[in-house]
């Protein structure tokens, strides 16, 4: 085969001279769609996998940690600088949990209450919280709690004012009664789910009013670039501590949520992959418009001795480079949309969509490149796929019947 | 001492459409000599297009064979085919078909291109030709702005740009006016003489036929050589 021909056929084809105004719009348009294509499927990818590293990171900071090793007594001082025993580790925080009822005058709001000393708000956590107020601090015997701006909604209640709450008990045989607390400090850490039902309270008053029926642990929080060496991490803590601890990770006891996540995302990436099917039957389409064009000119080659696999691998080139072209354009007009979805979100949020409230707005861009590439992988060899097979109509062009000859 | 450059043996063509058949050609035999220039004259719709398709490897023949430098064209598959159409034939049409979107220059240089010449070797070869043929101030013109006359030499350059053994010309001043063809006749038989290639060509203008050495008519399916 004569791949010089073709390269020059192909660069001849894609850069229509003359009267072929249709011809160069045609190859705009067309890597323009692709392009369009291409923008909110790197757009969704982002906004999905930020969302969802975004959501994960308030579950872990703000909920559960990363590691919780269940042993009823504190292992560690607040103090304590825990990355000493591990340099994966970031902190270890002595935490107790339970669930109540929180009071107003005029509602009640069910929740998880998790007694927290106020060195738990360390610096990792404080990336995911606004404050207003004292978070946790002591005033009188009464019981300092934080609540979320959306619990204080519902509640109506404000920084400086008085909640009542009370314990639920695991067990029927507990006697139970509502006690008072101040509200020192309100939060926001913008996921409306984790919001709605998270109170923080000092945990020196947990400790208090859950005698009996607390879930008492060490909550461990490990650097971003370690956390799939969990066990590993654990074994280093029971080996340098000479103890064995019953723990869970992240993924264990939220299972259902790092479940959904793993499905959710399975699913929409074979959504992507059924968009781009349809983007590669589009791609095909331009090969059949550029033959349907050329018929005559083909036949002209054919007669002049060019093979069909000389035209095919021609038009196949250029059908290539169009997408090629329109696939980058795409993707980078996609990450420069993405870099700003934040901005994006927020406008759309503030502009009154209501639904928008129950997603996470403000998270940490992620750009997962092994996605996009293999987004942008898979539609060349789709489209590859679909323009060889459209390209059989060049093999059908008959010289004599084009030729018309008498 | 002149070869045999092109040799038909009781060729037979038919057309076949739907219950009936249509005989062209039937058990035609006919050699062409290398060097020489062949005119076939005939009625319209006589088979003359058909003979040079044939002829150029365009077409089959129904029965019988054809052979190039003593090599049976049937035989050939369609790469091979090809590769024989590039190399060893020249084609100029009536309707003098061009690529419209291409130069003079780039349609001249489109066989030897597929040929598999370097792009500077086959301008430098095209240019030398449309200079020739007194087209080096259109080199850069697209078809359309070309006149009936000119566009039939830059195909007489395309036919010649490769330099193949023999030129196929159908009607090649068909569509042309009186001054115009008086002129491309001119070209067409005193290029490829000094080129010293051999020309077949069907033409119904009993002054371009005069021009060449031999000239048939085709008449009831077979040639009959004219005095």
């Amino acid at each position: 085969m004569n791949m010089r021909f073709s390269m020059w056929l192909s660069g001849r084809l894609l850069v229509p001279k003359g009267e072929s105004k249709y011809a160069r719009l045609r190859l705009v348009r067309s890597a323009a769609l692709i392009a369009i294509v291409m923008i909110p499927l790197v757009l969704a990818l982002i906004f999905m996998d930020g969302m969802m590293n975004g959501i994960t990171d308030k579950y872990i900071l703000l909920q559960d940690g990363h590691i919780q090793l269940h042993v009823e007594d504190p292992l560690f001082d607040s103090q304590y600088d825990v990355s000493a025993i591990d340099p994966r580790l970031e902190s270890a925080d002595y935490v107790v949990s339970g669930y109540g009822i929180v009071y107003s005058r005029d509602t009640t709001a069910e929740v998880r209450i998790k007694g927290v000393d106020i060195s738990y708000f360390n610096e990792n956590r404080m990336t995911q919280l606004e404050f207003t107020g004292e978070p946790l601090k002591k005033e009188g015997s009464l019981a300092a709690v934080m609540l979320s701006t959306t619990i204080a909604q519902k509640l109506g209640v404000e920084v400086g004012q008085r909640v009542a709450f009370m314990v639920v008990p695991d067990s029927y045989s507990s006697v139970v009664r509502p006690v008072l607390a101040n509200v020192t400090a309100l939060y926001d850490s913008g996921y409306h789910e984790l919001d709605s039902s998270l109170l923080f309270m000092n945990r020196d008053d947990a400790m208090r009013y859950f005698p009996k029926d607390r879930n008492a642990y060490t909550e461990l929080l490990v650097s971003r670039d370690h956390v799939d060496d969990l066990g590993a991490i654990v074994a280093t803590l029971e080996s340098a501590m000479d103890k064995n601890f019953p723990y869970a990770t992240w993924d264990e006891f939220n299972g259902t949520v790092y479940q959904n996540f793993i499905t959710s995302r399975q699913v929409i990436l074979l959504v992507f992959m059924m968009i781009l099917l349809v983007a590669g039957v589009y791609v095909s389409s331009i090969a059949q418009e550029m033959i349907q064009d050329s018929m005559q000119s083909i036949a002209l080659f054919k007669t002049l001795g060019a093979t069909n696999s000389n035209l095919s691998w021609a038009y196949f080139c250029s059908v290539m480079v169009v997408t090629s072209i329109g696939l980058v354009a795409g993707v980078s007009l996609g990450l420069l949309i993405g870099s700003q979805i934040g901005v994006l979100l927020h406008w759309l949020g503030n502009s009154g969509l209501a639904g928008l409230q129950y997603y996470l707005l403000d998270f940490r861009i992620v750009i997962s490149w092994r996605d996009i590439l293999a987004i942008s992988f898979s539609m060349l060899v789709i489209s590859s796929v679909t323009v060889r097979l459209s390209l059989g109509r060049i093999r059908r062009i008959s010289p004599l019947e084009m030729l018309q000859q008498d | 001492m002149t070869k045999e450059l092109l040799r038909f043996h009781t060729v037979t063509k038919t057309f076949v459409s739907g219950q009936s058949q249509l005989v062209i050609l039937e058990d035609l035999d006919f050699v062409l000599y290398s060097g020489t220039s062949v005119a076939i004259t005939g009625k319209s719709g006589s088979g003359k297009s058909t003979l040079l398709n044939i002829a150029g490897g365009l077409d089959k023949p129904s029965a019988g064979s054809v052979s190039f430098l003593g090599r049976e064209l049937g035989a050939l598959n369609d790469k091979e085919l090809s590769a024989f159409r590039n190399r060893h034939i020249g084609f100029v049409f009536q309707s003098h078909i061009l690529l419209d979107d291409f130069t003079a220059l780039e349609n001249v240089c489109v066989p030897a291109l597929i040929r598999g010449a370097r792009q500077a070797d086959a301008v430098k070869r095209a240019k030398e030709l449309l200079d020739r043929v007194g087209l080096s101030d259109r080199l850069q013109h697209r078809p359309q702005k070309l006149s009936g006359g000119e566009r039939q030499r830059v195909a007489i350059c395309r036919a010649l740009v490769n330099a193949p053994d023999l030129i196929i010309a159908d009607e090649p001043t068909g569509s042309l006016d009186e001054e115009s063809s008086s002129g491309i006749e001119t070209l067409l038989t005193d290029i490829v003489r000094e080129e010293g290639k051999t020309l077949l060509m069907v033409t119904h203008d009993t002054q371009l036929a005069s021009r060449c050495s031999t000239v048939y008519l085709l008449h009831n399916r077979t040639l009959q050589e004219m005095e």
